[in-house]
């Protein structure tokens, strides 16, 4: 069996005595190892008042620890020959490396310091607070389409704070943070028991576990802070809204429903996972075929479940079953969504055929093979999946899981999609064309 | 704890890859690794001169070599690659064009049997081709509109003016001129085993796969053509007044630092990459520290080498908040000063070593980035062998030399400037730096 199957297959495991959890997946592949430490909390957990909290933290935890300055993190990983950076999601905050095998120790010693202890100024803070509205800026508002459709359409789609409020995060609120918010957060959110490490690659699993409570095991235990889902009621009324961006040169519309609870209904939710890709994944998905290749009324179609696109099986109950559509206005808004229930009208009453659903499971396969070929996703993948599942097991099991599902199911997950009430949030271009 | 002493530097092994030329010319570049039950496949083309200054018949041709074949339509073609789980997709760059695939490994000789078919009988259906263009057309706009690709155009035409790589995105008006007629004679021309390379990286047993790719492309194969794409050296860039676009209502300036830089096959090339790290190439740098970490300019400021076939270039970058453009080109000129004239440390010096020798297995730990290194050393002339030469030759690289690359590749006063951004804000301030002239986006 390929290395990389048996490092998915053969997971090793311990919860140190301050309750964090250790996983090893070992795998001789590649000379390298990768190591992620997430902390079982994202943008949705973030207080009110605070949004874009959760975001500005990941920044500060670079930021300096009891034996390590400011920017030194990095500068000993990179010179290490290695790799290193971090993400915040709406359920879980990342931070990872990925080295040569034999800087595995580096890595471990560097989380386990910052774990410990954070070594915080207010210069500091005010500093990262520049960057993180420099960071917003590149990726938000500077750029046609920015933050589109992953901030307006959960702030359309949903009524409660969690689910609804920018991630990013308002600039007075970032502005107004202080030191006393990060201590606050930190002692609730970041202790060992709230977080979960995982070292995958050029390893030896027993060497790897005495490692972790070498440099882990002298951390206090905290409490388990609470964390998602964060449940609401399905809307009682279709949503529309409308943005205007005065960057963007051509209109776009996103369409959000809701799917089923990704951890404790999973082999539903795998459904809808499988009727995205049947819908727009490649050249012969539906809405593709339609939209962009019969009609020629639209420049590019996409479905996602979840906020990102990659994060489908990170987040915990409510994701978003997301439509999002380009085109340059030929067809209205309303002409293009009936064009998509249409479809999702066909797939309702039929399901897909048998031969599309196995192109399908082929193609989902095929790519979480490919995703999970980098040694540093394959840490993430893991590291991800037991923060929201409790099983990082299921990594390996995707592909059986998404291959199991029926056309009948496929047609249900149709079904269910035209018999909400949705929430359409049309973009409104403001530039040249 | 104690910190962790750092371990030894260790060298790359070679992957044991299999190179031969096939029928045509076509030169086939195979390596197994088994990590995962796939195989990824790339077939890239030099591109022609031409090719490249007039870059809307291989981007409308990207879009349309999978629009229907002799045998099937668009649908049904995408429909077998799926079926094997398989992928299959054009696109071309600054001077290469590209067909990548993956699929499953026991799918292999099917994907080139698709491959064949495509490469031998695209039939570029009139209906389907003036709607790719159209779409084209409409995407290229978004992409126009993006402020970063506005600064490299603008960079481009600083760097290499008269030169095909001057050319940028094609316009589309442009595009929407492409006809089908067009396109199938470009494909013999651009499609051309003679300036191809063929690389297999996954779960194969190479001499199988290259044997069954020489016998499944050969009807292919045999279409070969002599074709000249060497391309010519661009003419020196001066540095003369920074360029300022007017994009009005930009909250963040574009800044943009260009020169040329050393190809790979150039002696200077592993010091230069090692004063590049030292410089703005890592996060650990000296830009990032002074631009982001001190002053909170910008999000992502960085330099890097980027190598074309016909040149190299030395690119630095940072958006920046536009009340501190004037301040972020002062600190980034100061940097560059700095490394041309006061020299780099020991700790920063042996940081950049080791980061490069290291992380260059990043580059080829994983299938797809194998197949794109190999594709891309391979068209820049520079055989596998350069994936233990190069970092055994930054292992062997000495602090003078790096400082020496960095007086003379770093020195502020060889490179130019493009600064893409609301001009009434900053254009002031930026003419108590140097001269500056302005011109609409």
């Amino acid at each position: 069996m390929p290395a990389g199957r048996s490092s998915l297959a053969s997971l090793q495991r311990s919860v140190l005595d301050n309750g964090l959890r250790v996983i090893v997946a070992p795998d001789r592949s590649s000379p390298l190892v990768g190591v992620a430490v997430i902390y079982d909390v994202g943008f949705r957990s973030e207080p009110e008042g605070r949004t874009g909290f959760a975001h500005l933290f990941e920044h500060l935890m670079f930021q300096g620890s009891a034996n390590v300055s400011k920017i030194e993190h990095v500068q000993l990983v990179q010179s290490a020959g290695g790799q290193v950076n971090g993400h915040t999601m709406p359920d879980l905050t990342a931070y990872y490396e990925a080295l040569p095998a034999g800087e595995l120790e580096l890595a471990l010693w560097l989380e386990a310091d910052r774990m410990g202890s954070l070594a915080l100024t207010e210069e500091n803070l005010r500093n990262q607070v520049a960057v993180v509205e420099e960071e917003i800026k590149v990726n938000v508002l500077n750029r046609p389409y920015g933050g589109f459709p992953w901030i307006p359409l959960p702030a359309l789609a949903f009524t409660t704070y969690p689910n609804a409020h920018n991630g990013y995060g308002d600039f007075a609120h970032l502005e107004d943070a202080t030191l006393e918010d990060a201590a606050e957060f930190r002692a609730q959110y970041y202790a060992p028991t709230n977080a979960v490490l995982v070292v995958c690659g050029d390893c030896d699993p027993d060497e790897v576990l005495a490692a972790a409570d070498r440099h882990f095991g002298g951390i206090a235990g905290g409490p388990v802070p609470p964390h998602g889902p964060y449940p609401e009621p399905r809307p009682s009324a279709e949503l529309r809204g409308a943005i205007e961006d005065r960057l963007a040169p051509q209109a776009a519309f996103a369409v959000g429903y809701r799917s089923p609870d990704p951890v404790n209904q999973l082999e539903e939710y795998a459904a809808y996972a499988a009727l995205a890709s049947v819908l727009s994944d490649g050249d012969a998905s539906r809405l593709r075929r339609r939209l962009v290749y019969e009609d020629r009324s639209v420049t590019d179609v996409g479905c996602i479940l979840g906020t990102f696109g990659m994060d489908t099986f990170y987040m915990r109950d409510p994701v978003l079953f997301q439509i999002v559509v380009f085109h340059p206005g030929v067809a209205t808004t309303d002409e293009l969504q009936d064009v998509i229930d249409n479809e999702l009208e066909r797939l309702a009453g039929d399901g897909p055929s048998p031969e599309e659903l196995a192109r399908v499971a082929a193609g989902l396969a095929a790519s979480h093979w490919r995703s999970v070929d980098p040694v540093l996703e394959r840490t993430l993948s893991l590291a991800s999946v037991a923060t929201i599942h409790g099983r990082a097991e299921l990594v390996a099991e995707l592909p059986d899981l998404l291959a199991a599902v029926e056309p009948a199911a496929i047609a249900a997950a149709a079904v269910d999609l035209l018999n909400q009430h949705r929430a359409l949030l049309e973009l409104v271009p403001g530039g040249e064309t | 704890m104690s910190r962790p002493a750092p371990g030894r530097l260790r060298l790359p092994k070679a992957p044991a890859v299999l190179e031969e030329e096939l029928a045509g010319g076509l030169r086939a570049i195979a390596v197994r690794r088994r990590a995962v039950p796939l195989v990824e496949v790339r077939l890239v083309f030099a591109m022609a001169a031409e090719n490249i200054t007039k870059a809307a018949g291989p981007t409308v041709l990207a879009e349309s070599v999978l629009a229907g074949t002799d045998r099937r339509n668009r649908r049904e073609l995408a429909e077998a690659v799926e079926r094997l789980g398989g992928r299959l997709g054009a696109s071309h760059g600054e001077d290469r064009f590209v067909l990548a695939a993956s699929v499953l490994a026991g799918n292999l000789d099917k994907l080139l049997e698709i491959l064949a078919e495509v490469l031998h009988g695209a039939s570029y259906p009139r209906a389907e081709v003036s709607a790719d263009r159209e779409r084209l057309a409409n995407e290229t706009l978004i992409a126009l509109s993006q402020p970063e690709v506005i600064a490299d155009e603008a960079l481009r035409r600083r760097l290499y003016p008269g030169h095909p790589y001057a050319a940028g995105i094609p316009r589309p008006s442009a595009l929407r001129k492409v006809g089908a007629g067009n396109l199938r004679a470009l494909h013999r021309g651009l499609l051309n085993p003679r300036a191809g390379r063929l690389v297999l990286v996954g779960d194969i047993d190479t001499r199988r796969a290259i044997g069954r790719a020489s016998d499944i492309l050969a009807p292919w194969l045999a279409s070969a053509q002599r074709v000249d794409v060497r391309l010519p050296p661009p003419a020196g860039a001066r540095p003369g007044p920074i360029s300022l676009v007017a994009r009005p209502g930009s909250v963040q300036s574009n800044i943009r630092l260009g020169r040329s830089a050393p190809s790979r096959s150039d002696p200077d090339w592993p010091a230069a990459a090692l004063a590049n790290l030292v410089f703005g190439g890592l996060f650990a740098s000296r830009l990032v520290e002074n631009l982001r970490e001190r002053h909170g300019y910008t999000y992502s400021p960085g330099s890097a080498i980027r190598h074309g076939r016909a040149a190299s270039s030395l690119v630095v970058e940072a958006d920046v908040a536009t009340l501190a453009t004037a301040a972020a080109l002062v600190e980034t000129r100061y940097e560059l000063g700095r490394m041309a004239v006061t020299g780099v440390s020991d700790g920063e010096f042996d940081s950049a070593r080791r980061y490069a020798v290291g992380t260059f297995s990043f580059l080829t730990a994983t299938q797809s980035g194998l197949a794109d290194t190999l594709a891309t050393l391979s068209l820049a002339g520079v055989g596998p062998g350069y994936l233990t030469s190069y970092p055994a030759a930054v292992a062997r690289t000495t602090k003078a030399e790096v400082e020496a690359a960095a007086r003379h590749y770093f020195a502020p006063a060889t490179l130019l400037t493009v600064i893409v951004g609301d001009a009434d804000d900053v254009a002031g301030p930026l003419s108590a730096i140097d001269g500056v002239t302005v011109s609409s986006s």
